[in-house]
């Protein structure tokens, strides 16, 4: 029984170990989600990203984002300043019903990433007139 | 709605990313706070916002990077003054928002500035600029004198 906690104890920790390790690489890109007529639009902020580093998913309930920074100094200069880094962009986003997998559509201008997600017929708003 | 399988590490893993990434913006609110003090209207901290910057010395050059997603080439101005180097601009919203509703808004707009002291003299008529995937790039040469020299001393 003590033995049996002790290995328990020990697999939690080094699988915390593996998760915790990479973490200080990566970052959450700050977004802006709004919403039109037909669409959500989800505009996330990844500069130094190229348009090759993004990886973007959709199942039915969420949408993730993936994508690297490569390292741009060479490794003879000396950083006097260090804020921008290595790293990795990586951000996740709960979906709900109503939207059009098939039409989601990608651009990448000037390290900004727009996603469109269209809405399907029924989210749409609709006007009923009286008759 | 579907069920999804709970999974204690994932939830695990974004909370450790939420506490590094809230870590990061408590010490750029003191940053920003530090440097900006107490402004006109009542608020503390900087009246703009602050891009993140990497600045690189190399033997014959510096090299400045300077995160600027979303930002116009054109709303971009970079000033040389007594080897005080300033990156100031604005970043415009890109699209009117009065018909739209918005669910988040994290991405910041309007002025930002930035501004060092470049330790040894450069050569400003050869200042490089270039912004390519949100990351503008300064290539500032270094003054002859400033360049690392190797003397050599016989021993006799």
């Amino acid at each position: 029984m003590g033995n049996n906690n002790v290995a328990l104890t020990r697999r939690v920790t080094s699988s915390l170990a593996q998760r915790v390790e990479p973490f200080h690489a990566s970052v959450t890109p700050v977004a802006d989600v709004y919403e039109t007529g037909d669409a959500f639009v989800v505009k996330l902020d990844l500069p130094g990203a190229t348009k090759e580093s993004i990886s973007i998913s959709v199942d039915p309930n969420s949408l993730s984002v993936r994508a690297s920074v490569q390292p741009h100094h060479q490794e003879t200069a000396s950083l006097l300043h260090n804020e921008i880094g290595v790293k990795n962009y990586q951000r996740d986003f709960n979906l709900g019903e109503g939207i059009d997998h098939n039409g989601v559509k990608a651009e990448f201008v000037d390290g900004v990433l727009t996603i469109t997600l269209p809405k399907t017929e029924w989210l749409k708003a609709k006007e009923i007139t009286i008759s | 709605m579907s069920l999804i399988r709970w999974n204690p590490t994932r939830e695990l893993t974004s909370w450790s990313t939420d506490l590094f990434n809230m870590q990061r913006e408590i010490n750029r609110l003191f940053d920003n706070f530090l440097r900006g003090g107490v402004q006109d209207d009542g608020t503390f901290g900087l009246s703009y916002w602050t891009p993140a910057v990497d600045i690189a010395e190399h033997d014959n050059e510096y090299v400045v990077k300077v995160e600027l997603p979303g930002v116009s080439k054109d709303d971009v101005k970079i000033t040389l003054e007594s080897n005080v180097l300033t990156i100031r601009g604005e970043k415009k919203q890109d699209r009117e928002t009065k018909n739209d509703s918005y669910h988040r808004m994290e991405r910041l707009y309007g002025s930002f500035q930035r501004s060092f002291t470049l330790p040894s003299t450069v050569r400003s008529d050869k200042i490089d600029a270039v912004y390519k995937d949100g990351i503008l790039t300064i290539t500032l040469p270094k003054a002859e004198e400033a360049k690392p020299k190797q003397i050599e001393v016989k021993v006799k």
